[in-house]
C-alpha cells in the first residue's frame, strides 16, 4: 500500500516527457539566437516551399512556355488555361505556411527583448522588417494569382486559435500588403555587411523595390516612381554590363550588382528547376518561335540580342536555358543545380518606373528607361518601336514586349500581362488573348479564348482542399 | 532516467520482500533422520530417489538423493515438517516426522505410465487481468478459441488462424506476400485514426505490435501485425477475444479496438514429452486479370493516340511501335510478347518445423519449444525465414510462492521487394508487354542484361521500370530480433489473499536495408535513384510492470467473490536511425555503410527518439450469489504521457451482470435438457490515446525543429505543429446484452449478443485549411455509433460411438452511424469532374463508407446518340435549330461528348453531365459476415473438417479494373479493351481509347461491384494412427493431415478477390487495388509426440 501511494505521487513526474529533437514552444522565444533561427526558418520556407509556384504561376498561363515530354496533366491544363480547383498547381499552402511563420515572428519577437538583455531593438527591428516584408510578398503573390484570398495576420500557435476564415476582398489584402511594407521600410537594416546577405535577405531597398511593384499593381504611379527613385538613388545597384561575362555574372554565379532580392540556392539546397527543364524529359519547353521576339540580323549572324540564344531558349531543343546552363554550350549537372531565383533585379526597377511613367504621362522618361535596358542587351533594330510619347497604348505594348524579352522565364510574364491588361477596366484584354493564341495547343484555343474573355477566369480557383475544409470559403466566381 | 526506474524499482522491491518474508518462519535446530528405500516389487534399493524436508506450505527446506544402497541421512530443522520421497517410476510417499528418526521405506511402483495428463477442468478465461472466472460465469462478451481448433491450418500467424472463425471479428489480409499482416476489426469501425487493430495481451501482459511509425520501413504499415508472427501458432494454448467495453475496460486506454488475449502453453506434471510437428505448404497465386499481349498492345496504343490528335503516332519518335526488322535493336527489344506478371510469379512454398518439450514434477514444470519457418513467396524476390524459441518455466517454491518465467525469442529475416508492397506487381500489370525482359544488342542478339532503358514512351523510373530486374536485382531485407523475458511471482499471503507481480521487458530491434540498383531503374549515374540504398535500424525497448492483489474470500456455498486491485506501468522507448545514400559504383555494393554520395536532394540521414509512458490503477471484482446472480464491477484509471497536464488521466468504469435463469427453482424441470440458460448485460468504457507518426507522443507541445538546410550559412527553426491544448482521450462507451444457452448435455451451445457502442471525441488527423499554415493536426472530431448483433452456435447434431458430427456457425452484423462531426473536418472528398474519383460525403446519422458517382450507361454508339435528350426522350434543339450535343461539366470544362465516349446517365435531362447527375452508388461495409463448418470424427481417428466464410452486402470500387481499362495512357490494359468502341455503330460497353484526354473513366457505376461472397475457406482431413502403430516408432501419438485453404470462392465479383478491407480514415470506402490476392494453399502436416 505504501509503495502504491508512492507510485501515485510520482506519477505526474513519471508522465512528463519532452521531445528530444527540437525546442518546445514553452521554451522558445527566450534568446536572440532562437529569434534569428525563426527568421531564417522563414527564408528556408521560401527556398523549399513555393519555389515551383514562382515559376508556374508566373509563366505557365502566359505565352512563353509549351508542354514538354515530361509534362503532367495538371501542367498541361494550366498551359491551356483549363484550370480546375483540383489542379495541384493552384495549391497555395506553401505561401500560407510562410505567412504563418512571419506571423509567428511578428507576434512573438518583441517579447524576446525583455527576456534576452543582449538583444538590441535595432536588431529586433531588422528581424521584424524581414517578417513584414516577406509576409507582404507572399500576399502579393496570392492577390495577383487568386484575387480575393483569406487574410490572416495572427499566428496559429495552438488548436485554441483555429478559425475558419472567409475571403477578404483583394482591396483589403492590397491595403494590408502596403501597410506591412510601410511598417517594414523604416525598420529594415541598410546592410548585413556582406553581399550575399544583402541580396539574399531583406534590406531597406528590398522593401522599396517590392513597394514599387505593389504600387504599380494598384495603379498608384506616383508612389511607384517615388519607390523606384529611392532604389535608384541608393547607389547600390547598376546593370551588369552586356559583355561576354554577362550571363555568368547575372545568372550562373548570382549576387551581381544588379541583383536586389535573390533566393540563395546552394549545393546544400538545390533549386527544383533541373527536373523542369533538364534535357531528357523536360516538363516545360520554350515556345518554338520565341526567338522571333528578339528579331535577328540578316547580315551578321553574330549580332544577337544577348538575352536570346542560349539564355532564354536553346534553339536546338527548345529548352529553357536560364536555370540549367553553365555556359552557352554546357549544362549544369543535376547536383549543381543551384541557380538563384531572382525575385527582383535592378532592370526590373527601371522598367517598373518606365511603366509608371507611361501611365503618369511621362512618355519620354519611359522611352529613355526602356532604351537603357535595350542598349545593355544589344537589342536589335528589328525589335525597336517608335511610339509617340503620348500614345499610351503603343508605349504599353512596347514596354510589355521589352519586359518579355528582359525577364523571359523569370516568373513575371503572366503578372506583367495581367497588370497591363486589367488597367482601366480591362482596356487591354487583347494582351492576354494574343498571348493565349501563341502557346495554347490548337485544339484548345477556342475554349481558352472564351475563358480569357471572362475576366473572372483570369484568377485561379480556390484550391478544392480548402473549399472542402472551410465552409466559409466561397469558390471564385468562374469556377462555381 | 531516475523516474523511469521508479516503477521497476518498486516491483523488484516487492519481489524481494516477498521472498524474504517467507524465510522468517525458519527456526534453528538440527535433527538427523536416516533411512533406506527399497522398491515394493523387487525389494532392491532405489538409487537416486529424492528425499526432502517439506514445510506445511510444501516448500522444500532441505533435501538430498539416496546413494547406491538406497540410503540417506538428512538433517531437518523442524519436526512438524514432512519427509517426502519421490522418484520417477514410483509413487511419491510422504511421512510425518514427529519423533521418528529412522525411515525404512518401501516405495510402490506406478503401475503403468500415464500417457499424458490432461488438465482440462472447466475452461477458465477471465479478462486477462488475473481473475479466474469460469467460462460459464462470464458476464461479458468474450469468445475463446482453443489451439486445437486451428493447429491444422497453414497459418504463419495467429491472425490468419482466427480469420473468419469468431463472430464479430473481421480480419482481412493485406496481401499474400510473406510476412504481410492482417487488418483486424472487432465489431466494426471504432477508431478512425487509422489504428483499428486490437490490443494483444500475451500471458497477461500487453504485447506491442507496432514498429516505430517514423521508421523508414518500406512496409511499415503492412507489417504492423507481422510482429505477431513472433509467436509461433503452435505455442498458443488459447486465444480469447474481449469484445464489449465491460470486458475491455480493465485494459483501459489501449482497448478501444478490442482485446486479443493469448496464453501460451505451459508445462505439465509428468515425464518429459516431446512433440514434433511439421507442415509443408504449397502456395499458388490465383490467376489475375487477363492482360493484352505485346501484339495486341502495340496495335492498341497507336489507335489510342490517333483518336486524340487525328494523326497517326509517329513511329520515328516512338520507336517502341516501329516494328522495323531493319532496326534490330528496337525490333527485338520492343517486339516481344512478355507476360510480366508470369515473369515475377512463382509457386510458393512454406515449411514449418516445431519441436517442443514439456514435462514437470511437483516443484517445477516446463514447456520449451523451438520452431523454424521458411517461406518462399509467390512473387519472385519475396521470402521469409523465422526462428522462434520459447521457454515457459513454472516453479513452486512452496504452496505459497510460485514463480513463472516466460522467455521468448524470435529472429526473422524478411525479403521484400523494393518500394511499397504491391508496387512491383502493379507495375508489372501496366508495363508495356511488347518490351523484352533481357536486352537484345544492336545486332539482335539476346544479352544477359536486363532491358532497363532510361526512359521510353511509358516514362521513366519511378513510373515505369523493368519489374523482373526490380524483383531480382533490387532488394529490401529486414532482419529483426525480439526478446521478451517475462517474470511472474505469485504469493499466497493467506488462503484468500494472493499477490501477483509481473515484470516484462520487451526488446526488439531490427535492421532494414533496401537497395535500388542502376540495372533496375535504368537512370543515368548523375541521379540519386541510381544504386540508391537506405539502411535503417530501429530499437524498441519496453518495460511493463504489473502488481495485483487478488482476494477470494471463502463466503460459503451460496455466494462467492473475487476482487482485484492492480497498479501497472509501461515505459516505451523507440529509437531509430536511417541513412540514404546513392551512386555507388556498382549495382552490387548494396549497403549504406559503403562510402557513397550523401548530400543531395532526397538523400538523408535521420535519427529519432520517441518515448511514452503510462501508469494505471485498476479495481475489479466479481460477485456470485446462489450460482444465479453474477455481477462484475471495475474501474481503471490511466495516466498517459501523451496528453498535456489536465487532460492526462482517463477513467474507464465497467459493470456487467449475468443472470442464470436455469438456476432458478422453477426451471429445474427443464434441467434434463437445458444445461444453462443465462442473460448477460454489460456497460463499460474504454479509450484510445493519440497515435501519429514522428511527434505523435508529444502533440501537446508545439515543437520547433531545425530546417533541413541552411540559408546563407545560418540554421533555421520552424514549428512543426501547433500546440494541441484540447487533445483528450477518445472514449468508447459500449453496452451489450446477450443470451447464452447450453442444451442437450453440452451438445448445443448458443450465444447471442446485441451491442451498441458510442465512440466520442473521435481522434483523427484532419486536414486544415491551408491558410492556417499547417497541413494537418490531430483533433477530437466527432461521435460515431456502432450497433449490431452476433450469433455464435456450436452443436453436435449427431453422436454415436463411431461417428461424431460437430457443426459451428456464426453470423454478425454491424451498422455504424456518424452522430456529430467537427466543423473543421472536411465533410466531402473526391472530385467528380476528374477521372477516377468518387464523391464521398459525411452525413450525420448515416453510415460511413458511402460513395457517389455517375451512372454508367454504356458507350455513345454514334453521333446521333450524343445528342442531348429531355425527359421524354426527345432531342433538345437549340434556338437556331441545331441539336444540342451532350456536354461535360459546362461551363468550366465544357467537353462535348463524341461517339465512342462513355455515356453517363443525365439524371436531370439538361444535356450537361455534372455534379447534379451524381447518384448514390454503394457502401463499403458488409451487412453480414461470418462463417460455418462441420467436423466429422470417425472412430476418433479420422477427422474431416471444413470451414466456409462469407460476407453479404457491401460494394467495392474495383480500382484494378479501372486502371486496366481506362485506355488513357501507355499502360497495358486488360483484354476487356479488345471489345472497345472503334467505329460509329459499334455497340459495346467499353469506350474508345483516348490518350490522356476525355472523360471515359469518371467515378461511375461501371467500376462498382458487390462484394458478397461465400468462400470455401478450408478443408482438413486428419488421420490419427492408433496406439499400436504409433508405438512401433516409439511414439505416444502420431497423426498426419492434409489441409486445403482458400479453395473456392462463389461470387459475382469480377476482380481478383472480393474480400477487400475498408480503407482507413473516416470515409472508409472499400477499394480493390489488386495487390497479391490471398493465395491458394495446400498443406501436408505431421505431428507426433514421444
Amino acid at each position: 500500500m505504501v509503495t502504491m501511494a508512492m507510485s501515485v505521487c510520482s506519477c505526474n513526474k513519471f508522465l512528463n516527457l519532452r521531445p528530444q529533437n527540437g525546442i518546445t514552444s514553452d521554451q522558445f522565444w527566450q534568446t536572440k539566437e532562437q529569434l534569428q533561427g525563426a527568421v531564417i526558418g522563414i527564408y528556408n520556407g521560401l527556398l523549399t516551399g513555393p519555389a515551383v509556384n514562382y515559376f508556374e504561376w508566373g509563366e505557365a498561363r502566359a505565352d512563353y512556355v509549351t508542354p514538354g515530354a515530361g509534362v503532367s496533366v495538371d501542367e498541361t491544363n494550366i498551359i491551356s488555361t483549363n484550370i480546375l480547383p483540383t489542379n495541384g498547381i493552384v495549391d497555395w499552402s506553401a505561401f500560407y505556411r510562410i505567412i504563418n511563420l512571419c506571423n509567428n515572428v511578428i507576434d512573438n519577437a518583441p517579447g524576446v527583448l525583455t527576456r534576452d538583455k543582449t538583444l538590441t531593438s535595432t536588431v529586433l527591428n531588422g528581424y521584424l522588417a524581414e517578417a513584414y516584408t516577406i509576409r507582404a510578398l507572399m500576399y502579393f503573390y496570392l492577390v495577383r494569382s487568386f484575387g480575393d484570398v483569406p487574410l490572416t495576420t495572427k499566428y496559429l500557435g495552438s488548436d485554441n486559435d483555429l478559425v475558419q476564415l472567409a475571403k477578404s476582398p483583394k482591396e483589403v489584402v492590397e491595403k494590408q500588403i502596403i501597410s506591412d511594407l510601410n511598417t517594414a521600410e523604416p525598420l529594415a537594416v541598410n546592410t548585413y555587411g556582406n553581399v550575399a546577405s544583402d541580396k539574399g535577405r531583406v534590406i531597406k531597398t528590398t522593401v522599396q523595390t517590392i513597394q514599387a511593384d505593389v504600387y504599380l499593381w494598384v495603379d498608384d504611379y506616383a508612389d511607384c516612381i517615388a519607390a523606384c527613385d529611392k532604389v535608384i538613388g541608393s547607389g547600390k545597384y547598376g546593370l551588369v554590363p552586356g559583355d561576354a561575362d554577362w550571363f555568368n555574372n547575372l545568372y550562373v554565379v548570382g549576387n551581381s550588382v544588379e541583383g536586389i532580392f535573390e533566393l540563395q540556392y546552394d549545393a546544400q539546397s538545390l533549386n527544383p528547376f533541373y527536373s523542369f527543364f533538364a534535357t531528357t524529359r523536360p516538363r516545360y519547353l520554350a515556345y518554338i518561335n520565341l526567338i522571333d521576339n528578339y528579331s535577328f540580323d540578316e547580315l551578321d549572324v553574330n549580332n544577337v540580342d544577348i538575352r536570346s540564344y542560349d539564355v532564354a531558349i536553346h534553339a536546338a531543343d527548345q529548352s529553357i536555358y536560364k536555370y540549367i546552363a553553365r555556359t552557352p554550350t554546357s549544362l549544369r549537372t543535376s547536383d549543381a543545380s543551384y541557380a538563384h531565383w531572382i525575385f527582383y533585379r535592378y532592370a526590373d526597377v527601371l522598367l517598373m518606373k518606365a511603366e509608371a511613367c507611361i501611365n503618369a504621362g511621362r512618355g519620354q522618361d519611359a522611352l529613355d528607361l526602356i532604351n537603357q535596358i535595350r542598349t545593355r542587351a544589344h537589342a536589335l533594330p528589328g525589335t525597336e518601336q517608335f511610339p509617340g510619347v503620348d500614345d499610351k497604348v503603343a508605349l504599353t505594348s512596347y514596354l510589355v514586349a521589352e519586359r518579355g524579352r528582359e525577364f523571359a522565364f523569370e516568373g513575371k510574364r503572366w503578372y506583367d500581362l495581367l497588370r497591363n491588361a486589367k488597367r482601366d477596366h480591362f482596356a487591354r484584354l487583347d494582351l492576354l488573348t494574343d498571348a493565349a493564341l501563341i502557346s495554347v495547343p490548337p485544339l484548345n484555343v477556342q475554349s481558352a479564348l472564351s475563358r480569357l474573355r471572362d475576366t473572372n477566369a483570369l484568377y485561379f480557383p480556390i484550391p478544392q482542399l480548402d473549399i472542402n475544409n472551410d465552409p466559409n470559403l466561397v469558390q471564385n466566381p468562374f469556377y462555381k | 532516467m531516475r523516474r523511469f526506474f521508479t516503477p521497476v524499482f518498486y516491483t523488484v522491491v516487492i519481489l524481494c520482500m516477498l521472498s524474504v518474508a517467507n524465510t522468517y518462519a525458519q527456526t534453528a535446530g538440527k535433527i538427523l533422520l536416516k533411512g533406506r528405500i527399497i522398491g515394493s516389487k523387487d525389494k532392491l534399493p532405489v538409487i537416486g530417489a529424492t528425499v526432502v524436508e517439506q514445510d506445511q506450505d510444501k516448500r522444500v527446506v532441505n533435501g538430498m538423493a539416496t546413494n547406491l544402497d538406497g540410503e540417506f541421512a538428512l538433517t531437518v530443522s523442524d519436526v512438524n515438517h514432512k519427509l517426502v520421497v519421490s522418484i520417477i517410476g514410483y509413487k511419491t510417499a510422504s511421512f510425518s516426522i514427529g519423533t521418528r528418526r529412522v525411515f525404512n521405506i518401501t516405495l510402490d511402483e506406478t503401475s503403468n505410465e500415464l500417457t499424458e495428463v490432461n488438465v482440462v477442468a472447466q475452461a477458465q478465461v477471465g479478462n486477462g487481468t488475473g481473475l479466474n472466472i469460469d467460462k460459464r460465469d462470464l458476464t461479458t462478451s468474450t469468445v475463446t478459441l482453443n489451439a486445437k481448433d486451428v493447429e491444422d491450418l497453414a497459418a504463419t500467424s495467429i491472425d490468419q488462424a482466427i480469420q473468419g472463425r469468431l463472430p464479430g471479428v473481421d480480419i482481412v489480409s493485406n496481401s499474400g506476400d510473406p510476412g504481410a499482416g492482417m487488418s483486424i476489426k472487432i465489431r466494426g469501425t471504432t477508431s478512425i485514426n487509422g489504428v483499428s487493430n486490437p490490443l494483444v495481451v500475451v500471458d497477461g501482459v500487453p504485447y506491442n505490435t507496432s514498429v516505430p511509425s517514423n521508421f523508414n520501413f518500406a512496409t511499415a504499415d503492412n507489417s504492423q501485425y507481422a510482429d505477431l508472427l513472433g509467436i509461433a501458432p503452435s505455442d498458443i494454448a488459447t486465444i480469447s477475444i474481449l469484445k464489449d467495453a465491460a470486458a475491455t475496460a480493465v485494459w483501459g486506454s489501449k482497448a478501444a479496438n478490442g482485446v486479443l488475449l493469448l496464453t501460451t502453453k505451459r508445462g505439465r506434471k509428468g515425464s518429459p514429452s516431446i512433440a514434433y510437428s511439421f507442415k509443408g505448404t504449397s502456395q499458388v497465386q490465383p490467376s489475375g486479370i487477363p492482360l493484352l499481349t505485346g501484339d495486341e498492345y502495340s496495335s492498341f496504343i497507336p489507335e489510342e493516340f490517333m483518336n486524340v490528335t487525328g494523326v497517326p503516332l509517329n513511329t520515328q519518335s516512338a520507336k517502341e511501335f516501329e516494328y522495323d526488322p531493319l532496326d534490330p535493336y528496337y525490333y527485338n527489344n520492343y517486339g516481344q510478347n512478355t507476360d510480366w506478371i508470369a515473369a515475377i510469379t512463382r509457386k510458393g512454398l512454406q515449411l514449418d518445423n516445431n519441436l517442443s518439450l514439456t514435462g514437470g514434477g511437483d516443484k517445477a514444470s516446463y514447456y520449451a519449444s523451438v520452431g523454424y519457418t521458411k517461406q518462399t513467396g509467390t512473387t519472385v524476390g519475396t521470402d521469409l525465414a523465422r526462428l522462434n524459441t520459447r521457454l515457459n518455466l513454472d516453479y513452486s517454491v512452496s504452496d505459497k510462492i510460485h514463480f513463472t518465467t516466460f522467455f521468448s525469442y524470435s529472429h526473422s529475416k524478411t525479403l521484400a521487394l523494393y518500394g511499397q508492397p504491391g508496387d512491383v506487381r502493379s507495375t508489372a500489370q501496366t508495363k508495356m508487354p511488347n518490351s523484352s525482359i533481357y536486352e537484345y544488342d544492336e545486332y539482335g542478339r539476346l544479352t544477359p542484361n536486363f532491358f532497363s532503358p532510361a526512359s521510353n514512351v511509358q516514362g521513366q523510373y519511378p513510373g515505369t521500370y523493368n519489374p523482373v530486374a526490380m524483383a531480382l536485382a533490387a532488394s529490401d531485407v529486414t532482419l529483426s530480433d525480439r526478446i521478451t523475458p517475462h517474470f511472474n511471482l505469485r504469493y499466497n499471503i493467506t488462503n484468500t489473499l494472493q499477490l501477483n507481480s509481473d515484470i516484462t521487458f520487451d526488446i526488439s530491434n531490427g535492421r532494414d536495408g533496401s537497395f535500388l540498383p542502376q540495372i533496375a531503374s535504368g537512370r543515368p549515374f548523375t541521379e540519386t535513384n541510381v544504386n540508391r540504398t537506405t539502411t535503417s535500424d530501429y530499437d524498441t525497448y519496453a518495460v511493463l510492470t504489473k502488481t495485483s492483489l487478488i482476494i477470494t474470500p471463502n463466503l460459503g456455498d451460496k455466494n462467492s467473490f473475487q476482487g482485484l486491485v492492480q497498479v501497472s506501468s509501461e515505459d516505451d522507448r523507440q529509437t531509430s536511425q536511417s541513412a540514404t545514400t546513392s551512386n555507388t559504383a556498382s549495382s552490387s555494393i548494396m549497403d549504406a555503410s559503403a562510402p557513397a554520395r550523401t548530400a543531395s536532394s532526397g538523400l538523408s540521414i535521420g535519427s529519432n527518439l520517441l518515448q511514452s509512458r503510462t501508469v494505471s490503477a485498476l479495481i475489479n471484482g466479481q460477485y456470485k450469489l446462489l450460482d444465479r446472480y453474477i455481477v462484475n464491477v471495475g474501474l481503471r484509471i490511466d495516466g498517459d504521457s501523451r496528453f498535456g497536464p489536465g487532460k492526462r488521466y482517463g477513467y474507464f468504469p465497467e459493470v456487467s451482470v449475468r443472470y442464470r435463469l436455469s438456476g432458478e427453482e422453477f426451471m429445474k424441470k427443464f434441467s434434463d435438457w437445458l444445461d444453462d440458460f443465462s442473460f448477460r448485460a454489460s456497460y463499460g468504457h474504454s479509450g484510445s490515446a493519440p497515435s501519429k507518426p514522428n511527434d505523435g507522443n508529444y502533440l501537446f507541445y508545439s515543437n520547433y525543429l531545425s530546417t533541413s538546410t541552411n540559408y546563407l550559412g545560418l540554421a533555421g527553426l520552424a514549428p512543426s505543429t501547433p500546440r494541441l491544448d484540447n487533445l483528450r482521450w477518445e472514449t468508447l462507451k459500449s453496452s451489450d446484452a446477450g443470451v447464452s444457452f447450453v442444451m442437450f448435455k453440452n451438445r448445443l451451445n448458443v450465444d447471442v449478443d446485441f451491442y451498441r457502442t458510442r465512440i466520442s471525441d473521435l481522434l483523427t488527423d484532419i486536414d486544415l485549411a491551408s491558410y492556417t499554415g499547417f497541413s494537418d493536426v490531430l483533433l477530437n472530431v466527432g461521435t460515431l455509433d456502432n450497433q449490431g448483433f452476433e450469433v455464435f452456435l456450436q452443436s453436435t447434431p449427431y453422436k454415436s460411438k463411431k461417428l461424431n458430427i460437430d457443426f459451428a456457425f456464426n453470423i454478425s452484423n454491424n451498422i455504424n452511424a456518424l452522430r456529430s462531426i467537427s466543423p473543421y473536418f472536411a465533410t466531402q472528398t473526391g472530385d467528380v469532374t476528374t477521372n477516377g474519383n468518387y464523391l464521398q460525403v459525411l452525413q450525420l446519422n448515416n453510415p460511413l463508407g458511402s460513395f457517389y458517382g455517375y451512372k454508367f450507361k454504356g458507350v455513345y454508339k454514334d453521333a446521333d446518340a450524343t445528342v442531348a435528350r429531355d425527359g421524354s426522350g426527345a432531342k433538345i434543339i437549340s434556338p437556331d435549330g441545331t441539336p444540342v450535343q451532350m456536354r461535360f461539366n459546362y461551363p468550366t470544362t465544357d467537353y462535348l461528348f463524341q461517339p465512342g465516349d462513355a455515356q453517363y446517365e443525365d439524371i436531370n435531362h439538361d444535356g450537361n453531365i455534372n455534379y447534379q447527375d451524381v447518384v448514390y452508388l454503394g457502401n463499403g461495409s458488409p451487412k453480414f459476415t461470418g462463417g460455418f463448418g462441420p467436423t466429422f470424427t470417425y472412430k476418433g481417428s479420422i477427422t474431416l473438417s471444413a470451414y466456409f466464410n462469407y460476407r453479404l452486402g457491401g460494394q467495392v470500387i474495383n480500382q484494378a479494373k479501372m486502371r486496366t481499362s481506362n485506355e488513357y495512357s501507355y499502360d497495358n490494359q486488360s483484354t476487356a479493351v479488345l471489345h472497345r468502341w472503334r467505329v460509329p455503330g459499334d455497340v459495346t460497353d467499353v469506350p474508345r481509347a483516348l490518350y490522356g484526354t476525355g472523360y471515359n473513366w469518371l467515378g461511375s457505376s461501371r467500376y462498382v461491384e458487390s462484394s458478397t461472397f461465400l468462400r470455401f475457406q478450408s478443408i482438413t482431413a486428419r488421420y490419427t494412427f492408433n496406439k499400436s502403430v504409433a508405438s512401433r516408432i516409439k511414439a505416444k501419438s502420431l497423426s498426419v493431415y492434409f489441409t486445403g485453404q482458400n479453395i473456392l470462392t462463389f461470387t459475382n465479383y469480377t476482380g481478383q478477390d472480393p474480400e477487400i478491407g475498408q480503407g482507413s480514415g473516416i470515409y472508409q470506402i472499400a477499394v480493390d487495388k489488386a495487390v497479391t490476392p490471398p493465395l491458394k494453399q495446400y498443406t501436408i502436416g505431421l505431428s507426433a509426440s514421444f
